[in-house]
């Protein structure tokens, strides 16, 4: 995987349709379109889940909230696993 | 003799982790998934 494809490096925002429940464990989300729910299992994905819109793209997100560089892969697959259910969606530019 | 044949068949079952499964297994650490579809009832 190419550094230009990854989607740390793309404007990202939580997808309209869906709703944010804090939880002690992280988050959990809900998807009123396709009435999935996805589990954060981390507080930090949360946190950086709601830094999205503020920053150019996913990466300074997570490096606003604190992600250690060796936790950026696991960051990246999560990003992209929300990206492909539809509770993520790309910013226009 | 018998052990080394089982061994060597229960390698071959296991397929190879590659990036793919590796991308998989670390979003799974963090996120979670579970559709609601067709769980009318359970409550």
């Amino acid at each position: 995987m190419t550094e230009t494809t990854s989607v740390l490096d793309r404007p990202l925002e939580l997808a309209a349709q869906v709703s944010v429940r804090p939880e002690r464990f992280g988050a959990l989300l809900y998807h009123f379109g396709t009435r999935r729910l996805s589990f954060l299992k981390d507080p930090r994905l949360l946190a950086v889940v709601q830094r999205l819109p503020e920053v150019p793209t996913a990466r300074a997100a997570c490096t606003a909230c604190g992600v250690e560089p060796g936790s950026l892969r696991s960051f990246d697959a999560a990003l992209r696993r929300l990206l492909d259910t539809g509770m993520l969606q790309e910013r226009p530019a | 003799m018998a052990d080394a044949t089982i061994q060597a068949a229960t390698d071959a079952d296991i397929p190879a982790t590659d990036e793919g499964q590796d991308e998989l297994l670390e979003a799974e650490l963090l996120v979670e998934d579970v559709s609601i579809d067709g769980m009318c009832g359970v409550y």
